[in-house]
């Protein structure tokens, strides 16, 4: 079963072969095969009862080590089968390959998914749905998931995903240049703000401190981390928006160019850089060089390995209702062309330890779906964890559609179309009407799923 | 016919002259309908046999999915399996009317008129400079070709950093002469100019190389009876140099823009094909509508468009290199 870890990438490994170990190795399967041809057909029974169960995955990282414990953890708690994971690239190469693993008949038995690119799977039948008694049979039912977790994973009916956890969108913060600005509370943390003028007042008052920016948010040439943003202060105004094939697009304009004008507000080279990507983002936010950060959950260990004095906190609401963006690493089962039913039992088990073993998911910053964990005192424990879990409750998935979700082409068109407004050459009522027209021409063409 | 005959007569005075064995290096199937030696046989068995592996990869690689390309072209097939019945040309009206198709195609052949100036230009002065005579050839010949060996990530890892608004080289060099700093990969009007310059650095050495080829095989006597003559360098160049040259920079535009039509590594791992949609090639969008927009027989009807496309620059290439050799 060696041969399984080469493909496992480096996580496993780091170690390269020698040729002596490679003439070893070949000399010991040698023997192995000439005891099964002098044992006969029973001799490899005993090799033969531990069943090789594939799972692919696009975590990386912080992330992509955090998961590969936990799989090394569930394969030690069953000597019956053992998960070889396959760590693919994030986006859209991850997704087109399991799409074409899935629509060839040989995609691995098990899979991670945004729950969000479900709806451009579940209908065209590249997955299959979970059998919730099987899951039940392990103490996972859906009672074990917060309701906006449980519902994202229906469709049609079925249940199609299975949430690991939800890593919405929020706001790190350095606890010195808050201390110093003085804008902590009482509890030491952040005080609240309720409009955008507040929080571009408190901004600024940290930019005092930094000398650099108040704010970090690298955005440019990230159709992911302009949706982010803006989806969540979208959903701030209570506004809602629904795609249907065939239909023109539906959604509050409104509410829209106020959010794509406030996020363009802040790119004054004082509150935030005016061209920053992603990486500077974080690179400046980590060596102290603004107060605070918009980003996902799962950066909080590189800050933590920075030993950086940071807290978090979920998007302060400048509008009104609570909302964050968010979505969620989800189990979803490919379609196979043949189910191996003994193996489909095993993937329903390793799911289930998985989700039992989400603390230690927890500690990469994620919000478990499984509520037993949620509810244990472990998890009270994880700072600043515990000053975000709140956003499961006001999490908001992409809207559904083929098209749309963490990673998709939509979210690129997105950025084609408001990068211009946040770099202040485009007025944010015309970037907005341009991304309409670009999502009605999606939605007016033949649904391929 | 006649030159066929006149072969063919010639072949079989060479087969019966002693001790100078006869070798067809074109077999084909009428002579060897007509001669049925054992030999023949054995030869065309043989020429097959050679060739199969060839043709084999070639039917299965190219001409299949060639028309297997054309026939989902012509359907609505998508990656899930749905609909792949026959709509006729409905793809291609879609296609032809399709505003984002248009856009990428225009940003393809944008990206190859200016990619390919510069790639034949500076080629041509790298290699006069070098064929000058200068010291340490070798050097000047290793440093301008190694960036060709480079893969595409490599080289659009390197630049995406040099590039970098906030902590590029190129933009701290601009600060450091009082320069504004440029968005590089992210100002829709200077994009595709600054993959054009990765481009440059990255394939040059190629063009660069055969103009050097071609300027070394230029006769020596032609610049000595100029010198004598009492041209002076500039005009030995003009007048010997690029004349002589002319075949060799036909053929190199013409690769060069093949080439260049193909764009998509660079474009994809620099930009994705952004800032608003500024970089996107049609290569780029044929993927995205058939992969991650799951629809196989759209995008197999603009790959045809696209093909299409590069069917006429090369035939202009087979015109013009047929005239000049005429």
């Amino acid at each position: 079963m060696k041969q399984f870890d080469f493909f496992a990438g480096k996580q496993l490994s780091g170690k390269q072969v020698s040729r002596r170990q490679l003439l070893a190795g070949t000399a010991a399967l040698g023997s192995v095969f000439a005891a099964a041809g002098l044992t006969g057909c029973g001799g490899t029974a005993s090799a033969a009862a531990v069943r090789d169960i594939a799972f692919w995955h696009l975590l990386s990282g912080g992330d992509g080590i955090k998961m590969q414990a936990m799989i090394r953890a569930a394969n030690g708690a069953n000597p019956g089968f053992k998960v070889h994971p396959t760590v693919l690239a994030w986006g859209p190469p991850y997704y087109t390959k399991l799409a074409m693993a899935s629509a060839g008949g040989r995609p691995p038995e098990l899979a991670i998914m945004h729950a969000s690119r479900v709806p451009g799977y579940a209908p065209g039948g590249l997955i299959d749905p979970w059998d919730m008694s099987l899951l039940a049979e392990h103490g996972v039912t859906a009672e074990s998931f917060a309701p906006r977790i449980w519902d994202k994973s229906q469709h049609d009916g079925n249940v199609f995903s299975i949430a690991l956890d939800s890593h919405p969108f929020v706001m790190f913060y350095n606890t010195d240049v808050a201390g110093k600005a003085g804008v902590l509370a009482a509890n030491g943390q952040l005080q609240e703000v309720t409009s955008p003028q507040d929080f571009l007042a408190m901004a600024r008052e940290m930019q005092k401190v930094t000398q650099a920016h108040g704010l970090s948010f690298g955005y440019l040439g990230s159709g992911s981390q302009m949706w982010r943003l803006f989806y969540t202060l979208y959903k701030q105004h209570g506004a809602d928006m629904e795609l249907t094939p065939g239909q023109p697009m539906k959604a509050d304009r409104d509410a829209a160019v106020e959010s794509l004008a406030f996020m363009a507000s802040l790119f004054d080279d004082t509150v935030a850089a005016k061209s920053g990507d992603i990486g500077t983002g974080i690179a400046e936010f980590a060596r102290g060089g603004s107060g605070m950060l918009f980003s996902g959950v799962w950066e909080l260990p590189t800050f933590k390995k920075a030993d950086l004095p940071v807290d978090a906190a979920t998007i302060p609401t400048l509008y009104g209702t609570p909302a964050s963006y968010a979505d969620s690493h989800s189990f979803v089962l490919p379609r196979q062309l043949n189910v191996d039913d003994e193996k489909r039992r095993d993937v329903y088990k390793f799911v289930s330890d998985m989700l039992k073993g989400s603390l230690s998911w927890a500690e990469a910053g994620h919000i478990p779906a499984y509520q037993p964990i949620v509810q244990s005192q472990a998890y009270r424990e994880l700072t600043p964890q515990i000053h975000y879990a709140s956003a499961a409750d006001i999490i908001a998935y992409d809207p559904e559609a083929w098209f749309s979700g963490s990673g998709s082409d939509w979210q690129t068109y997105f950025a084609e179309n408001v990068q211009n407004v946040l770099l202040g050459r485009d007025k944010a009522a015309d970037g907005w009407d341009a991304f309409v027209r670009r999502t009605n021409t999606l939605l007016s063409r033949p649904n391929p799923v | 016919m006649s030159s066929l005959a006149t072969s063919q007569g010639a072949e079989q005075t060479a087969q019966s002259m002693p001790g100078q064995p006869r070798r067809n290096p074109f077999p084909n199937s009428a002579s060897g309908s007509e001669t049925s030696s054992p030999r023949r046989t054995r030869d065309n068995v043989n020429g097959w046999g050679f060739a199969a592996p060839f043709l084999a990869f070639f039917l299965v690689f190219l001409v299949w999915p060639l028309l297997y390309g054309l026939y989902m072209s012509l359907t609505g097939k998508s990656l899930t399996g749905a609909n792949d019945s026959l709509i006729g040309l409905a793809n291609y009206a879609e296609a032809l009317a399709d505003a984002d198709m248009w856009h990428s195609l225009g940003n393809t052949l944008y990206f190859t008129v200016i990619s390919t100036v510069p790639l034949v230009l500076v080629a041509l002065a790298m290699a006069a400079l070098v064929n000058v005579g200068l010291p340490a050839q070798w050097l000047w010949r290793l440093s301008y070709f190694a960036p060709y060996l480079l893969a595409s990530t490599v080289v659009s890892l390197f630049f995406s950093w040099m590039y970098n608004p906030q902590l590029g080289l190129i933009n701290d060099s601009l600060a450091k002469i009082g320069l504004p700093k440029v968005a590089w990969l992210n100002d829709p009007n200077v994009a595709m100019w600054s993959i054009v310059i990765a481009t440059l650095w990255w394939t040059v050495g190629f063009n660069f190389l055969l103009y050097l080829a071609a300027m070394q095989n230029i006769p020596a006597q032609h610049y000595e009876a100029a010198s004598l003559d009492g041209a002076g360098a500039w005009r030995q160049f003009f007048s010997i140099t690029l004349p002589q040259l002319t075949p060799t920079t036909v053929m190199i535009a013409l690769l060069q823009i093949l080439a260049s039509l193909k764009i998509f590594d660079q474009v994809y791992q620099m930009t994705a094909g952004g800032p608003a949609g500024s970089t996107r090639p049609v290569v780029q969008y044929i993927f995205e509508t058939g992969f991650t927009g799951y629809r196989l027989g759209y995008s197999a009807a603009i790959s045809y468009i696209f093909f299409g496309l590069i069917v006429a620059v090369s035939a202009m290439q087979f015109f013009i290199t047929r005239r000049r050799s005429a």
